[in-house]
């Protein structure tokens, strides 16, 4: 299995993805990735410049990525975010993808197409 | 990320930049009465292909290198400049912006555009390559121009004259509050950027600021307030609290220990990791807390890691904490 | 699909719970941390990836008849959760890797989640 820098667009397509925020940054490049639903783990385990895989559709989603530098946030498992988050994200810059797949399902998909694990 | 900047910054610049400020301003003129011989002379030595026409500091026209071909083959090269120029002059405004500019030049199809100020004197010359490299210079200048506002605001601590100088940033918290948790945090963040601290540090400042935040949001009863104290060389966060008050500090500070409901677990908070990760993240972390009065942390982050070895020496680092029942 | 003793040792899995009942079968896989999804989610004989490790963790898995449970990225259940994990023969698993890694592997190996 290689690792590769893969980015935003074929990330998108992988997991089917649809964005939520306003500037898509499609040649934005993810290094690494991490799935958690866990806010606090996040904030401690995430490497700057990850993606974020969560079903925690909530604003703090969007407040953790800021602090921890993270580059993107899925949301999983079809769950759209209100506009409340999708304005943070826009506030923020950061952009918010929602996929129909589910966790475990996106885990693997993104885990072939080479994408490394996000743990400092 | 720079280059989706540096992309949307090409677009404000082209109708924000003023032509003047592209333009090249030492222009090379001829006068009216030269002959056109004087002329070829003028283009060849300075390799131009054209040349306004001004009679004293009066714009009155525009010759150029078709000009003189047109000359040469009507056996007119002792003609004066005056015969055989254009009249007709496409100008654009100094003020204008580039886009103006821009319209012109695909409008008229013309190498070349006369800058004029409102009284129709001849102000600059402008090409499409002047238009291409002010934008460059103008890109670079940017960036300078954010590196020295947070050189301005890191100077604060410098200019301004006292024994210990401090920014205080206070925040309150209401309980609860989960939809604007993290933005004191956030706000901490954006203030430590710009009065230049390393991203490093930044980031385990956030960290610290967050869980303390949050700590506040899902514990307090009443809420909190967040305060955070920067010093050139050292930032103190202060999370204070008027209840409830840990009852047991060990417990608390043992990392997956937490009593928060499971409602707030739901929610994706309360793994009990916050205090674990502020002292990671942490270069001191001191938490005090009596039962039904409240409850005080204050955690230490130095910004120069000198600071935090002589601080070491002097004082130990680590943790403490203390509970009064 | 491989068994959940399989899966234990080509994942070099630590067995913290029930160990007695690691040989049984896997249907499938399911990650997160939030409970009222995996309540929802997760099927019967199927394999619960989650960085949680409280009490509540072995109360879903015990409702839903889950294979086991991988705790990740180190966590480690104290004590009353072991004891209550042992007594309801929940099977629990920890590694050190990430969810997202874990799930990786899981894939591999040919455990499928739902689409």
């Amino acid at each position: 299995m290689e690792i590769e820098i893969v980015n935003l667009r074929e990330i998108v397509g992988i997991v089917r993805g649809t964005f939520l925020t306003k500037q898509p940054q499609l040649d934005l490049e993810i290094s690494s990735c991490g799935a958690s639903d866990l806010m606090s783990d996040v904030l401690s385990f995430m490497k700057p410049g990850s993606l974020l895989l969560t079903g925690l559709v909530h604003p703090q989603s969007v407040r953790t990525a800021e602090m921890a530098d993270i580059a993107a946030i899925v949301f999983v498992r079809g769950k759209t975010p209100g506009s409340e988050v999708i304005g943070l994200g826009n506030e923020l810059g950061i952009p918010l993808i929602a996929s129909p797949y589910g966790m475990y399902e996106i885990c693997g998909r993104l885990y072939k197409a080479g994408l490394p694990p996000a743990m400092k | 990320m720079a280059q989706v900047i540096k992309f949307t910054k090409i677009q404000e610049l082209i109708y924000e930049l003023p032509i003047e400020r592209v333009m090249k301003k030492d222009v090379i003129k001829v006068s009216p009465d030269a002959s056109m011989k004087e002329l070829k002379e003028i283009l060849r030595i300075n390799r131009i292909s054209g040349v306004p026409v001004l009679e004293e500091e009066r714009l009155v026209g525009i010759i150029s290198i078709e000009d003189l071909i047109k000359a040469l083959v009507e056996g007119d090269i002792q003609a004066p400049v005056r015969k055989r120029m254009t009249t007709r002059m496409i100008t654009v405004l100094e003020n204008e912006s580039v886009v103006e500019a821009v319209k012109k030049f695909a409008q008229y199809k013309v190498g070349r555009l006369l800058v004029v100020n409102e009284q129709g004197l001849l102000r600059g010359i402008l090409t499409g390559g002047d238009i291409t490299r002010g934008l460059l210079e103008a890109i670079s200048l940017d960036y300078h121009a954010e590196e020295i506002s947070r050189y301005r605001a890191k100077h604060i601590f410098e200019d301004i004259v006292s024994d210990q100088t401090s920014l205080i940033l206070r925040y309150k918290v209401k309980a609860r509050d989960f939809k604007r948790g993290g933005s004191a945090s956030s706000k901490v963040k954006r203030a430590l950027d710009r009065l230049g601290a390393v991203p490093e540090v930044i980031r385990r400042v956030a960290i610290s600021t967050y869980e303390a935040e949050m700590n506040l949001i899902i514990h307090a009863e009443g809420g909190g307030e967040l305060i955070a104290e920067m010093q050139p060389d050292v930032i103190r966060i202060t999370a204070i609290d008027h209840g409830p008050g840990i009852p047991d500090m060990d417990q608390a500070m043992s990392p997956g220990f937490s009593t928060a409901p499971n409602w707030i677990r739901e929610l994706g908070f309360g793994a009990g990791m916050g205090l674990t990760n502020i002292k990671k993240s942490a270069d001191s972390m001191k938490l005090e807390s009596t039962m039904g009065v409240g409850t005080q942390m204050e955690i230490v982050i130095y910004l120069r890691p000198e600071v935090r070895e002589e601080s070491n020496l002097n004082h130990g680092s680590g943790v403490e904490g203390s509970c009064r029942p | 699909m491989p068994s959940l003793k399989e899966i234990t040792q080509k994942l070099n899995l630590e067995v913290v719970s029930s160990a007695s009942l690691v040989d049984r079968p896997v249907t499938g896989g399911y990650a997160s941390d939030l409970l009222s999804c995996a309540m929802k989610g997760a099927q019967k004989d199927y394999l619960w990836v989650t960085l949680q490790s409280h009490l509540n963790v072995v109360a879903v898995a015990s409702l839903l008849n889950l294979a086991g449970v991988i705790i990740t990225e180190g966590s480690q259940p104290d004590g009353e959760t072991i004891t209550r994990a042992e007594k309801e023969g929940v099977v629990l698993l920890v590694t050190p890797k990430t969810t997202f890694t874990v799930v990786g592997d899981l894939t591999l190996l040919g455990v499928k989640g739902d689409s």
